[in-house]
């Protein structure tokens, strides 16, 4: 099965494109849907295949490995010209496997969610086609063997969502939502395109096992090098990932689908940025100073996306904090060594935050609004969306045996070990988790209803969408442990950090009771201040607290210095624009096309003065010719036509005898 | 009589000919379409035969005792075929042919086509007087074939005289050589048969012989008359597949059998050559008949053929072969358009230039073909025609004909003239009448494939070029 990888990205971009083209645009027509569903499903068996493959040991060699010649050209580096072959292929080592399940599964169940939350849609057909063309790009991302086609997926990732993010276009929030990710996420896709140029500048080739291998050869990658092309890594996966300072575009982004969100969130799009961090380890490895970059980005964007999400009313970004909130924390993990931890919590979070947003969605098909002020009470209306978001948060904040708790003890562990300032300020972002996703949950379900009106109206979701959800409740409970047993996941994604990195600084054994001890503290005052239909106690702390509270609704001003950026570079485009209309086109264009003007004027006189003549000339002298010709025959008699022929006769006699 | 098995296509293709004449008797004249079917059914099974024969090296290099076949007789022998295949399909289409003598019409072209394939086979001078005759007589008959207009007799009785006239002069011219060599084969030929007045003026008296099919000024003034008054079909056969077939004939007399060391025609080639294109293209300027234009068009084309005759070089021969090649195309082509047009003209004169007026209104595909064809002819790239002088006139530059070739590219520019004229009324002329213009499917077909060759062969000449290379290349002595 593991040599047939190949199929798990390309069916469903097949399945895409005849979506699109084949089938009728039909609001109600049941057949693009369930191929997109079928495609998937097929997908997932093949992905659990592989995983099953991969865990238990049976594909030889490991990991798995399959290239195709895609093309070779002519190249030059440092000098000496070469012949470069372009090798297309299958990379599946136990984070490929791994994801593939992820993706597939999470895919699955949204497109089957969507069934009933996009039910009625005008452009049903196409959501469909769109939802396959993204899972595709990640899927392709996720197996290849090659950075090149892996940029191309990243940029088809890009493509896709910003399709679906601004899926309802007609209205102005999405539209400026997905063209706001498309560019922030292009920004960082600069550095990306940097680093691999540099890459191809020092290694003379894309694929990864062969990079892997240079880059571990002493003397062939220099430290200086590494960084920057680390950097450069980090920048992209900053940019896809939604990390501090790109972050800005992931709340915005909301604006889609929020099945959609789901598929961003939890498996697609933002986990590309981690992914790709993980798949060019060695990069990392080779670079210390790279290494701490990426730790330290993790951390801030962890810290500062978990006091934003405090004061978010909105329950879609509330969770979209949350997630870049736990992005942060996976990157942290892998600057700080901790492979196996970052891709531990990519996972266990692709589970509970697929739930979550499929919930938020399910609470939002039935209330009508994304306010959480306009909620509450909602528990005895949705139990079954109740019961399972409620699960999902305990797994996020981190209570045994839920699991989050597992991945992220890992990592809190493995930051421990790294630096013990970050493992504090960690610990204290994973206590602000527990806090506002708490909040979240008593503002929206606990309590009295605020709204009466909405509330009166509130439902729970049919079946087709709350199964999904009860079956990643169940694995947000068991993932965690399940995968941690035995080292199972460790064993399974190892990678071996080289010598000097291994800093083994064991935590205190008593460190997860202590983390969750506070953790549960954390939840206690969530509930002091939120759970008891009593809001003075936050109001008045907001009253008092009002400039700290606007900074965090003002995102800490980022969104400001980045619109301050656009606007500095409309600013530069309308200089250039005048310069180019005012100054190049006026003055030398214009210029150039009066003097050219002035030439053919002078041509044409010219041609009319001298050049025509002669050709009428000649031409005079052609119908001349012909008449002449034709005086020669006139009466179209045979006889005369002979007597021409008898004196031609006789001329060539007498021409070639005399010579 | 050896190697007989070497002429199988002609025998069959006589052999059929014949059966299809008797058949004439059995068959009622409502299914006379019927016969043509056949023969071009017939043509293509010939075609086959030589076409797969290509292939077997053993089987086609072979000499008879009066015949020799090699690739460049085969070559000639498939582009008649091919001609008469074509031209059999713009039979089905023309409606002035009499149903009832369909046997007839179709058997006479096959027996010219016949003779053609022998003439270019021929190695004995007996053969090509045979073979010429074969084909005079039977085109005699096909141009008279529309005994209700006079002008069919006028061309048939004036192309009968010159038939006459300039048989007996190459009778005449082959007494000669035989006075001169002993002998009426053209092979084995030594140093002292060679080279005496009475050869030369036997050789030359043969070569007018030969100019009278390929209408080669002066003795091209029976062919306006002709071509205008044969029925459409038989013109485009006439204007091709004789003349061809001709000058294949020529190519083998006197640039491979009999190569001018001793004797030097040269100089009175590049006067034909000369002579024919220019009274072809400055006498074609004046023509209001489409028929007659192109009869005058034709003859010019044989003055360019005549060009590559003249280099004597393998590169000539080539050219004579591509042009031969792309002349079929081009001229079959514009032929069909003008039966189309004229077949549909309410006009005093069908084939009037004023027939053409406003054509791309009423079928624009039709327009553009004929366009295309005219084009090529003119010699304009990217089509097929280019290729063709190219070729023909690089030869003439490499082997020292440098006045030549000039003259050759002034005749084709003075030739886009009249060749635009027409386009001239297709494109801006007001139509007549609105009404759409249909053709038939067989001429469809014939001009498909002809718009096929002269656009594919300009822009992608290259398998064309293989090809008359080793057609060219390996002939027998």
């Amino acid at each position: 099965m593991v040599e047939h990888a190949y199929l798990i990205p390309l069916l469903p971009f097949l399945v895409s494109l005849v979506i699109l083209f084949f089938f009728d645009e039909d609001a109600h027509s049941p057949y693009a849907p369930y191929l997109g569903i079928a495609t998937m499903f097929w997908c997932l068996v093949q992905s659990l295949v592989i995983f099953h493959q991969a865990s238990s040991g049976a594909v030889h060699p490991w990991p798995y490995e399959g290239s195709w010649e895609w093309f070779s050209f002519a190249a030059d580096s440092a000098g000496k010209g070469f012949s470069a072959a372009m090798p297309i292929g299958i990379l599946i080592d136990g984070a490929a496997a791994v994801m593939l399940v992820v993706v597939t599964l999470v895919s699955l169940l949204v497109q089957v969610y969507s069934l009933g939350y996009m039910h009625g849609d005008p452009r049903f057909k196409r959501y469909y086609a769109y939802l396959s063309f993204f899972t595709a790009s990640m899927l392709g991302l996720v197996v290849s063997n090659n950075l090149l086609v892996t940029f191309a997926c990243w940029e088809l990732v890009g493509v896709s969502s910003y399709l679906l993010i601004g899926f309802w276009f007609e209205k102005p929030a999405p539209a400026y939502a997905s063209k706001k990710a498309f560019m922030t996420t292009k920004l960082g896709d600069c550095g990306l395109y940097v680093a691999l140029l540099l890459i191809w500048a020092k290694f003379g080739s894309f694929k990864i096992s062969m990079l892997a291998v240079s880059a571990a050869t002493p003397g062939v990658l220099t430290p200086l090098a590494a960084t920057a092309i680390g950097l450069g890594i980090l920048c992209g996966a900053a940019g896809k990932s939604a990390q501090w300072p790109l972050f800005i575009w992931l709340p915005d982004a909301m604006e889609g689908p929020t099945p959609v969100s789901a598929l961003i969130h939890a498996a697609t799009m933002v986990a590309a940025g981690i992914y790709l961090v993980a798949k060019t380890y060695f990069i990392y490895a080779a670079s210390p100073v790279a290494m701490e970059a990426v730790a330290w980005i993790g951390l801030i964007t962890a810290l500062l996306a978990a006091t934003m999400a405090l004061v978010a009313y909105d329950i879609k970004r509330v969770l979209a904090f949350s997630t870049v909130s736990q992005l942060g924390f996976m990157l942290c993990a892998l600057g700080c060594g901790g492979y196996t931890a970052g891709l531990f919590h990519l996972t266990t979070h692709a589970f509970f935050k697929a739930l979550l947003f499929l919930g938020a969605g399910s609470v939002i098909h039935s209330v009508h609004t994304n306010d959480m002020r306009q909620m509450g009470g909602l528990s005895k209306k949705m139990p079954v969306t109740f019961g399972t978001m409620f699960v999902a948060t305990l797994a996020i904040a981190g209570i045994w045996p839920f699991a989050g708790y597992f991945s992220k003890d890992m990592i809190l562990e493995r930051v421990y070990g790294h630096n013990q300032v970050m493992f504090g300020l960690l610990t204290f972002a994973a206590l602000l988790t527990a806090f506002y996703m708490f909040r979240m949950i008593f503002l929206t379900f606990v309590g009295d209803d605020r709204d009466h009106e909405r509330h009166h109206h509130a439902h729970e979701s049919p079946w087709v969408m709350l199964w999904p959800l009860c079956l990643l409740a169940f694995l947000s409970v068991v993932s965690g442990a399940a995968l941690a047993h035995n080292g199972f996941f460790e064993h399974l994604v190892n990678y071996k950090l080289p010598e000097g990195l291994m800093t083994e600084t064991l935590a205190p054994r008593l460190m997860p009771y202590a983390v969750t001890a506070l953790v549960c503290g954390s939840i206690a005052l969530s509930w002091f201040f939120y759970g008891r239909n009593d809001f003075t106690l936050a109001e008045s702390l907001k009253a008092r607290c009002s400039p700290i509270f606007s900074v965090l609704e003002n995102r800490y001003g980022f969104d400001a210095i980045f619109l301050s950026l656009v606007a500095f570079s409309d600013r530069i485009a309308k200089f250039a624009f005048w310069f180019d209309s005012s100054v190049i086109d006026q003055f030398f264009v214009d210029g150039w096309g009066l003097i050219t003007r002035i030439c053919a004027e002078l041509s044409g006189l010219f041609d009319n003065l001298f050049v025509d003549r002669t050709v009428d000339g000649f031409g005079g002298l052609s119908m001349d010719a012909g008449v002449l010709l034709r005086s020669l025959v006139t009466h179209g008699q045979v006889q005369e036509y002979l007597m021409y022929i008898a004196v031609a006769v006789s001329l060539f006699t007498i021409l070639i005898l005399s010579r | 009589m050896t190697a007989i098995h070497l002429i199988f296509p002609e025998i069959a293709l006589c052999a059929l000919a014949l059966a299809l004449m008797v058949a004439d008797l059995f068959v009622a004249p409502k299914h006379g379409r019927l016969l043509y079917h056949l023969a071009w059914l017939a043509s293509i099974v010939t075609l086959c035969l030589i076409g797969l024969s290509i292939s077997d090296a053993a089987r086609y290099q072979g000499l008879g005792s009066l015949w020799s076949v090699d690739p460049m007789s085969q070559f000639f022998k498939m582009l008649v075929l091919l001609t008469t295949v074509l031209s059999l399909l713009m039979g089905l289409e023309y409606k002035d042919l009499p149903p009832a003598r369909a046997g007839i019409f179709v058997s006479l072209l096959m027996f010219a086509s016949t003779g053609m394939m022998l003439l270019v086979s021929s190695v004995d001078l007996l053969l090509t007087f045979v073979s010429l005759e074969l084909i005079s007589i039977s085109s005699f008959i096909l141009t008279g074939f529309e005994k209700r207009n006079p002008k069919s007799s006028e061309g048939a009785i004036k192309y009968f005289l010159f038939g006459a006239f300039s048989s007996a002069v190459m009778a005449f011219g082959i007494s000669l050589f035989y006075g001169a060599t002993g002998t009426t084969k053209l092979l084995g030929l030594t140093q002292a048969q060679t080279g005496g007045p009475l050869f030369i003026l036997g050789l030359l008296l043969v070569l007018l012989g030969f100019a009278f099919k390929a209408s080669i000024a002066p003795m091209h003034f029976w062919v306006p008359d002709a071509y205008e008054g044969a029925p459409t079909p038989v013109t485009a056969y006439l204007s091709i597949a004789p003349k061809i077939a001709t000058l294949a004939a020529m190519l083998r007399l006197f640039a491979i059998l009999l190569p001018a060391k001793v004797f030097d025609l040269t100089t009175l080639f590049v006067l034909l050559s000369a002579l024919t294109m220019t009274i072809g293209n400055f006498t074609a300027m004046f023509q209001r008949n489409v028929k007659r234009l192109l009869a005058y068009s034709s003859i010019a084309q044989a003055g360019y053929i005549l060009i590559g005759l003249v280099s004597g070089t393998v590169v000539g021969m080539e050219g004579v072969l591509l042009y031969s090649f792309i002349y079929v195309a081009m001229n079959i082509g514009a032929f069909s358009v003008a039966q189309a047009v004229a077949s549909q003209s309410s006009g005093a004169d069908p084939y009037g230039l004023e027939s053409f007026d406003g054509l791309s209104q009423r079928s624009f595909g039709l327009a553009l073909a004929m366009t295309f064809f005219l084009l090529s002819l003119a010699g304009i790239p990217p089509l097929a025609g280019f290729m063709g002088k190219f070729y023909i006139f690089q030869a003439a530059v490499q082997s020292g004909h440098i006045g030549l070739a000039a003259l050759g590219l002034v005749n084709s520019v003075v030739s886009v003239y009249y060749y635009m004229a027409i386009a001239y009324h297709m494109f801006f002329k007001p139509a007549a009448t609105e009404e759409p213009l249909s053709i038939g499917p067989y001429l469809y077909g014939g001009l498909a494939v002809a718009v096929a060759g002269v656009i594919i062969f300009g822009i992608y000449p290259e398998p064309l070029i293989a090809s008359v290379q080793t057609s060219a290349q390996y002939n027998l002595p």
